[in-house]
C-alpha cells in the first residue's frame, strides 16, 4: 500500500513538473525566437528547434505520465478517481485518458506539440527565414496558452481527495466500442492540425510576404488536417451507428457542429486557396478563411467543454470557458488587426473576368461554405442568445438543421457538377453545352434509375440527379486527364479533387437514400415463430443474460432470414446504472438490418420486444468516405508543373475569341 | 475517315439544342413521375419516429425523444403512439399535445414567431448579404478590367516578382 502511495505522489509531481519544463519551453522558444528575429540572429534561430523539441518532449511525457497514472490506479490523482476503474480493461483505460475534459486538453497538447516539432523539422535549413520563424513563434504562443490550460483550469494531475480507492471508469459509452480508440485522435489530428495553416498566414502577415509562396508551403498541411477532420467526422459518425441504439450517423449535436464548422471553412479554403495560387487574387478572403478556420476551433472547444453548453459529449467544467474564450478573442482581434495593418500589401493584382468561370465557380462555393458555417453557428449560439436576452430556455435541433441545409446541400452538388467543366477566366454557353452533355445525361439516368426501382420523392431524386451529374463530370475530368497522362492522370488537386468530390457524392447520396427511405417498426418476437417486415424474416433463438466484472445485461440471439444470427443486446455497467442499448447491424450492398432491443426485453423470456430498421446504402457512406481519404491522398501527390500568377495564364484576356483560348487555358 | 468526320458533326449536332432539349424532358417528366408518387410516412411506426425527432427529451441533454433511452422520452413515445394508433390527424397537433404539457424546450425546431423568428430570417438574410457581396465583387473587377495599369500597380508585381525571387533563392 505504501509504494502505491509514493508512486501516485511521483505522478501527480512528474506530471505538474513536466508540463511546467513544456510552459518554460514554449516561452523560451517564442522569445528567442522573436528575439533572434529583431536582431537578425541566424545562429540564433537556428537553435529554436531545441526549443521545439523540448516543447515536444514534454507534451509527449505529460501524456505518458497520465497514462501510466490510469494504468497503475493512482487514485491519488482526481483525474483518475473520476475517469480509472479498477475492472477497466487494458485498451479502455488506455482511452479512458481522453474520456473527459482534463484528459482531451491533454490529448490536444500532444498533437500540437507534435505539429510544433514537425514544422521545426521540416523547415530546419529555413528557420533563419523571418517568415518560418514567425510561423514557429506562432506555434510556441499557442503551445503555451494549452501548457497553461493543464497547468491551471483543467489541471490532470491535481490530487484528489484522500482515501478515494476506486473510480467509475469511463462514461459507459466511451467503453464499448473499439472506435473510441481511434475517433478522437484522428479528429485530434484535423482539428489542431489547423493551427498550422493559421501559423504561417500569421508570419506571413507580420513579415508582410503576403505573396503566394506561403501558401504552397502549407498547402499540405492544410490538406493533411482536412483530410484527418473528414476521417474523424466520419468515424463519429460509424461509431454513433454502431453504438447509440438509434440508428443514426449524425445528430447535430453541439459537439458535433463544432467539428463540422472548421471543415465548412477549411473545405472553403482548400478550393479558393487554388484561385490565389493561380490568379494571385483573394489574399484578404483567404487569410479571413484560415483565422476562421482556427478561431472556429477554439470557439467550438469553448462552446463545448465550458458547460455553456448541454449535449451528449459535452464535459461540463466551471472555469476553463473564460481562457478558452478570451483565447479567442485574441486571436480575433489580433488577425483583424494584421489584417488591417497589411491591407495595402494585400491588395490584389487581377480581377475575375467572368462569373462564369472556374473563379466564379470556386467564388460561388465559398458563398455556400460560409453560409453554412454562419447557419451552422447560429443554430448551435441561438438557444444561448435566447436565454441571454430573454431568459427562457428554447433548442434548436436535428430538424432545424436538417431542414436548412438542404439548399446547400443541393447548390454544392450542383457547383459540383458544373465546376470541374469550366475554364479559368471565362467560359461560353457553347462550351458549356459541349462538355456538360454527357455529365447531364448522367444525371438523367440517377434520376431515371432509381425511379424504375420505386424511389419516389422531389427532393431525393433531385439530390440524386445531381449526384448523377457531378459525378459524370469528375468522371470526365479524370478520363480526360488519364488519357492525356496515363497514372499521373490521377494524382495532382485537380484530379485527386475529383476523386474526393466522388467520394462526396457517394456520401450525399447515401445519407439522402438514408433519410429518406428509412422504415422502421417494433416487432415482438416469440421463439419458434418468424415474424416478417420489409421482405426479410425475423426469428427468435434465445434471450440470455450475460455478466462481466464491470456489466451485466441481456442479448437476444435472432436470425434473419433463417441464416446467420445476429445479437443485440442491453448492458447496464454496475458503476453507472443506466441502461446501454448495444445495437446489431447486418451490413449490405443496398441495405443494412439494425435492430435493438425495446425496453422491457427480459433474459430467458419467449417473447421479445424489439425494433428493426431497414436503412438502404448506410455502407455507402463510409466508402464514399474512404474514397474522400484515398482522393486527399492523391491531391496531395505532386500533380503536373503548378503555374504561378505571375506567368502567362494570368495575362490580359483576348475580348471576343474565347473559345480557342478556353482550350489552351483548361489544362 | 469521312465517317469519323461525320460522327463528329453528328456528334456536334446531338450536343446542340437536339439533345439538350431531349434530356430536359426526360429529367421534368422522370421528377413528375417522383412528385406525384411520393406519399407521406408508410406506416404508423414511422410517423411515430418522425414525430418523435422533432421533440426534444425533457429530462436529457441535447437529445431528441426519437434518440433518447431515458424513461421520460419513452414516455412521450408511448403517448405519441397512442395518439398515432388513435388516428390524430396531424403531426403538428400530437407536438402541441405534448408541448401543453412540457412546455416550450420540448421543441427541437424554434417557432417561427416573435424573436425565434430570427433563426429562419438571419440564416436568408446571410445569404443575401453574400451574393450580394458577390455581385457587387465582380462589378468592382469589371471597372478594374477596364482600366490601365497604373504605375503603383506595376510597382505592386514588380515587388511581388522580387518576393518570388528571394524566396525560391532562400
Amino acid at each position: 500500500m505504501f509504494a502505491v502511495e509514493v508512486a501516485a505522489g511521483i505522478n501527480a509531481t512528474l506530471g505538474h513538473s513536466i508540463l511546467l519544463i513544456g510552459l518554460v519551453c514554449a516561452t523560451f522558444g517564442a522569445l528567442a525566437t522573436i528575439y533572434g528575429i529583431r536582431t537578425n540572429d541566424h545562429k540564433l534561430l537556428r537553435s529554436t528547434q531545441r526549443y521545439a523539441w523540448g516543447v515536444c518532449a514534454a507534451g509527449v511525457g505529460a501524456f505518458v505520465v497520465m497514462e501510466r497514472a490510469l494504468i497503475q490506479r493512482d487514485w491519488s490523482l482526481k483525474y483518475v478517481q473520476q475517469v480509472g476503474s479498477a475492472d477497466t480493461p487494458f485498451l479502455f483505460n488506455i482511452t479512458a485518458i481522453w474520456s473527459a475534459l482534463e484528459g482531451s486538453i491533454l490529448l490536444w497538447l500532444v498533437v500540437l506539440v507534435g505539429y510544433t516539432v514537425v514544422i521545426a523539422q521540416r523547415f530546419r535549413k529555413r528557420l533563419a527565414d523571418p517568415l518560418v520563424a514567425w510561423a514557429l513563434v506562432v506555434m510556441f504562443v499557442v503551445c503555451i496558452f494549452f501548457f497553461v490550460l493543464t497547468l491551471g483550469p483543467a489541471d490532470a494531475f491535481q490530487r484528489g481527495a484522500l482515501g478515494v480507492t476506486s473510480g467509475p471508469g469511463p462514461n459507459p459509452l466511451l467503453q464499448n466500442h473499439i472506435l473510441v480508440l481511434f475517433h478522437p485522435p484522428i479528429l485530434y489530428l484535423g482539428y489542431v492540425g489547423m493551427t498550422v495553416p493559421f501559423a504561417f498566414a500569421i508570419a506571413a502577415l507580420i513579415t508582410g510576404r503576403v505573396g503566394e509562396r506561403w501558401l504552397s508551403e502549407t498547402r499540405r498541411f492544410a490538406l493533411f488536417a482536412w483530410g484527418f477532420l473528414t476521417i474523424g467526422i466520419i468515424l463519429g459518425g460509424w461509431w454513433s451507428y454502431e453504438v447509440l441504439g438509434w440508428s443514426g450517423v449524425w445528430g447535430w449535436d453541439p459537439v458535433e457542429n463544432a467539428s463540422l464548422l472548421p471543415w465548412l471553412t477549411g473545405t472553403a479554403y482548400i478550393h479558393s486557396v487554388l484561385v490565389q495560387e493561380r490568379r494571385g487574387m483573394l489574399r484578404v478572403w483567404n487569410l479571413t478563411l484560415l483565422v476562421s478556420t482556427f478561431a472556429l476551433t477554439i470557439l467550438g472547444t469553448f462552446l463545448t467543454r465550458s458547460g455553456v453548453i448541454k449535449s451528449v459529449h459535452a464535459f461540463s467544467n466551471g472555469s476553463i470557458g473564460p481562457y478558452l474564450l478570451s483565447f479567442f478573442g485574441v486571436i480575433v482581434v489580433v488577425s483583424l488587426g494584421l489584417i488591417a495593418w497589411r491591407g495595402d500589401r494585400l491588395r490584389s493584382p487581377g480581377s475575375i473576368d467572368s462569373p462564369l468561370s472556374r473563379e466564379g465557380a470556386f467564388l460561388a462555393n465559398n458563398v455556400v461554405f460560409t453560409v453554412f458555417a454562419f447557419v451552422v453557428l447560429l443554430g448551435t449560439l441561438f438557444p444561448l442568445i435566447v436565454e441571454a436576452l430573454q431568459n427562457r430556455t428554447i433548442k434548436v435541433g436535428a430538424p432545424y438543421f436538417e431542414r436548412l441545409s438542404i439548399p446547400f446541400g443541393i447548390s454544392l452538388l450542383f457547383l459540383m457538377a458544373v465546376a470541374p467543366v469550366l475554364p479559368w477566366r471565362k467560359a461560353s454557353t457553347e462550351l458549356l453545352r459541349e462538355r456538360l452533355f454527357w455529365p447531364a445525361w448522367g444525371g438523367a439516368l440517377a434520376i431515371v434509375v432509381p425511379l424504375i426501382i420505386g424511389a419516389r420523392g422531389l427532393a431525393p431524386l433531385l439530390a440524386f440527379g445531381l449526384g448523377g451529374f457531378a459525378s459524370g463530370a469528375a468522371l470526365r475530368q479524370l478520363v480526360l486527364a488519364t488519357r492525356r497522362q496515363g497514372w499521373r492522370g490521377l494524382v495532382g488537386r485537380a484530379n485527386g479533387g475529383m476523386v474526393v468530390h466522388i467520394g462526396v457524392i457517394v456520401v450525399a447520396v447515401a445519407l439522402v437514400a438514408s433519410t429518406t427511405y428509412t422504415h422502421s417498426s417494433r416487432l415482438i418476437l416469440e421463439v419458434g415463430k418468424p415474424a416478417s417486415y420489409g421482405g426479410h424474416t425475423f426469428e427468435l433463438i434465445e434471450v440470455e443474460s450475460f455478466t462481466t466484472p464491470r456489466s451485466n445485461g441481456i442479448r437476444a440471439q435472432i436470425s434473419i432470414d433463417g441464416g446467420q444470427t445476429y445479437a443485440p443486446a442491453i448492458t447496464k455497467f454496475t458503476n453507472f446504472g443506466s441502461n446501454i442499448p448495444t445495437p446489431s447491424v447486418r451490413t449490405g450492398v443496398f441495405n443494412d438490418i439494425y435492430l435493438t432491443l425495446e425496453s422491457g426485453a427480459k433474459a430467458g423470456a419467449t417473447t421479445l420486444p424489439m425494433k428493426v430498421f431497414i436503412k438502404p446504402l448506410i455502407v455507402w457512406l463510409w466508402i464514399g468516405g474512404a474514397l474522400m481519404v484515398f482522393g486527399t491522398l492523391l491531391s496531395a501527390f505532386p500533380g503536373t508543373r503548378r503555374r504561378l500568377p505571375t506567368q502567362p495564364t494570368s495575362a490580359p484576356i483576348p475580348v471576343d475569341n474565347d473559345e480557342p483560348l478556353a482550350e489552351i487555358v483548361d489544362v | 475517315m469521312s465517317l469519323s468526320i461525320d460522327r463528329r458533326a453528328l456528334n456536334k449536332q446531338i450536343k446542340r439544342w437536339p439533345g439538350w432539349l431531349v434530356l430536359a424532358a426526360v429529367v421534368v417528366i422522370a421528377l413528375a413521375i417522383a412528385t406525384a408518387g411520393s406519399s407521406g410516412p408508410l406506416t404508423d411506426s414511422d410517423r411515430i419516429d418522425s414525430i418523435s425527432q422533432r421533440l426534444a427529451c425533457p429530462t436529457c441533454d441535447g437529445e431528441s425523444v426519437y434518440e433518447s433511452q431515458a424513461s421520460a422520452a419513452r414516455g412521450i413515445r408511448q403517448q405519441i403512439k397512442r395518439l398515432v394508433e388513435q388516428g390524430t390527424p396531424s403531426d403538428d397537433q400530437i407536438i402541441q399535445y405534448i408541448q401543453n404539457q412540457f412546455g416550450a424546450k420540448t421543441l427541437l425546431v424554434p417557432n417561427a414567431s416573435g424573436f425565434d423568428a430570427l433563426v429562419w430570417a438571419l440564416p436568408a438574410f446571410a445569404f443575401v448579404v453574400a451574393v450580394a457581396g458577390l455581385a457587387v465583387a465582380f462589378r468592382r473587377w469589371k471597372l478594374v478590367a477596364d482600366t490601365v495599369p497604373t504605375d503603383d500597380d506595376r510597382a505592386l508585381v514588380q515587388a511581388a516578382l522580387n518576393d518570388q525571387e528571394r524566396d525560391d533563392e532562400s
